[in-house]
């Protein structure tokens, strides 16, 4: 399946600026000039990312022991979604 | 003004977060990990919103503004379908051109549902806020709608 | 071209031609108390000019077109009986798209006992005959319609034009302004309604160059029940983005501004059906919040 191959990497932890704001997070894309306003698991996941492309289930499995996931049947599908999410953004990027 | 609810959600923040950190980022210390809720499929696409550039956000309400139906440089003899789309003159079910153009008040009390446009039809009304609403920069008329702030 | 006028409001500078008299004759008036520039040193942040809508139009049917560095194109022609609101919404129009020493945000604001009360909304909100009334009850009027928020400092700047009242507002603010000099023509049917404006209070002019630190923000609603609810930094933060001119052209000084400021003053939601309604309402708000 093609997805389970897709990794995925941010470039420079620099583009971002992050800032909390009422239990949410608050982005400021360098790059792009767009401000987003994300909730969890966004900033995990972004927590998560590194320069090192990896695939969902290696990311899944990061997460996994930082967090309790239990319960998350669909929990790699979800992530994958989140992920590919977040590269329509230009906030992670895939290859 | 938009209620967007996940905003005022708030989620459980650590308690050694820095200012410049991201709340909740990082597990907690101790034996209970912090829980975290993937979602995914519908909640993957509310978990951002982005601040778009809105085109002369706020600045067109200090200006006074217009929108043809149809733009007259692109729309010469045509009429308006009831999709909103240019169609040729004759065409079955389409409206003929406004005679005069709109304002930005006009346009943004039909969009918002209370009134027709001056001088329309119900369904002449419809054609044209679907004519209105598909408007692409460069076309007289949009920046005028953009400045309308309507929620897309 | 024929007439023209410098302007020097807060921290820009304007120059307005003008094809026809009668409009800079008006500001010349009613901006008397103004600092002038001289038309030597003067460099202008922004030019607006009022010219003829087409050809023949400076004497038939006069009809001005703004126009200016920065403009918008879908805007309409208005009578030349409209040319002081024409210039107004010229130099709004200019500060709007073309302002980058400041974050813009569309609210009036106030000052008192060294701190600044931003009042945000749109039209019809009432921020702006808010503002002109508690500058007429013991507050600095700082601006009616921008309010510049400083990317360092975090401060609000004036930024103290000509109030623009509109429709009722007009009757309100007579009453409560003695002095009928103070008031500009009364402009019948423009195509905001009616419109005169009112000359900021002595002081609000000569202290135009003192910016102050905001203490509360509020988001007033005319025309409903009394009511006052907090509002939440997210919400104030997307409310302001929106509210923004230049949220997005100034990038990340803007964003770190703003996020400084829904951090750090409190947002209030504040619904009245009448001026002094609302004033009493602010004033408690004030003592809790600033003082």
């Amino acid at each position: 399946m093609t997805q389970a191959e897709r990794l995925y990497y941010r470039d420079d932890p620099d583009e971002m600026l992050l800032r909390p704001l009422d239990g949410l997070t608050l982005i400021y894309h360098r790059p792009s000039g767009i401000t987003h306003i994300v909730d969890s698991p966004v900033p995990e996941i972004l927590a998560a990312l590194s320069h090192e492309p990896l695939p969902a289930r290696l990311l899944l499995e990061s997460l996994s022991a930082d967090y309790d996931l239990e319960g998350e049947g669909e929990a790699l599908d979800n992530l994958a979604a989140h992920l590919e999410e977040l590269c329509a953004l230009g906030l992670a990027r895939a290859r | 003004m938009d209620e967007r609810k996940e905003q005022d959600q708030g989620a459980g923040r650590d308690g050694d977060c820095e200012a410049q950190g991201v709340p909740g980022a990082g597990p907690s210390a101790g034996n209970a990990r912090r829980r975290l809720l993937l979602g995914g499929g519908l909640a993957a696409a509310s978990a951002v919103v982005s601040i778009r550039p809105a085109l002369a956000n706020t600045a067109a309400s200090v200006l006074n503004c217009q929108i043809p139906v149809p733009d007259p440089a692109k729309g010469m003899g045509q009429m308006i379908a009831p999709d909103g789309k240019l169609v040729p003159k004759g065409t079955k079910g389409a409206f003929p051109a406004s005679s005069k153009p709109f304002t930005g008040e006009e346009v943004k009390a039909a969009l918002r549902g209370g009134r027709s446009l001056p001088g329309t039809s119900y369904e002449q009304n419809r054609a044209y806020l679907n004519y209105i609403r598909r408007l692409q920069n460069g076309t007289s008329g949009f920046t005028c709608y953009a400045s309308l702030q309507m929620p897309r | 071209m024929r007439h023209h006028l410098l302007l020097a409001i807060g921290p820009a500078r304007f120059r307005i031609g003008s094809a026809w008299r009668g409009p800079i004759d008006a500001l010349r008036r009613l901006y008397a108390a103004y600092p002038q520039s001289s038309q030597d040193d003067a460099v202008a942040d922004f030019t607006v000019r009022l010219e003829p809508a087409g050809i023949g139009r400076r004497w038939w049917r006069p009809s001005v077109r703004i126009a200016g560095d920065h403009h918008l194109p879908d805007a309409v022609p208005m009578a030349l009986r409209h040319g002081l609101l024409a210039a107004e919404m010229g130099m709004n129009l200019q500060m709007a798209l073309g302002w980058r020493r400041h974050l813009l945000i569309h609210a009036s604001s106030v000052e008192k006992d060294g701190k600044v009360l931003v009042m945000a909304g749109e039209s019809g909100s009432g921020k702006s005959t808010l503002a002109a009334l508690l500058g007429e009850r013991g507050w600095r009027l700082m601006g009616d319609e921008f309010a510049l928020l400083d990317f360092a400092t975090g401060a609000i700047h004036p930024f103290p034009r000509l109030v623009s009242l509109k429709n009722q507002a007009i009757d309100v603010m007579r009453r409560e302004v003695d002095d009928a000099a103070r008031f500009g023509p009364l402009m019948a049917a423009t195509p905001k309604g009616d419109i005169a404006h009112l000359i900021p209070a002595a002081e609000a002019v000569s202290r135009m160059s003192e910016a102050a630190p905001p203490a509360l923000l509020l988001f007033p609603r005319y025309g409903h029940a009394p009511d006052i609810r907090a509002v939440g930094e997210g919400e104030a933060f997307m409310h302001l983005t929106q509210a923004s001119t230049n949220y997005v052209a100034c990038g990340e000084a803007a964003f770190t501004a703003l996020h400084r400021f829904v951090t750090t003053v409190p947002s209030i939601a504040l619904d009245f059906s009448s001026g002094d309604e609302a004033d009493r309402m602010i004033g408690r708000l004030w003592r809790e919040y600033a003082g």
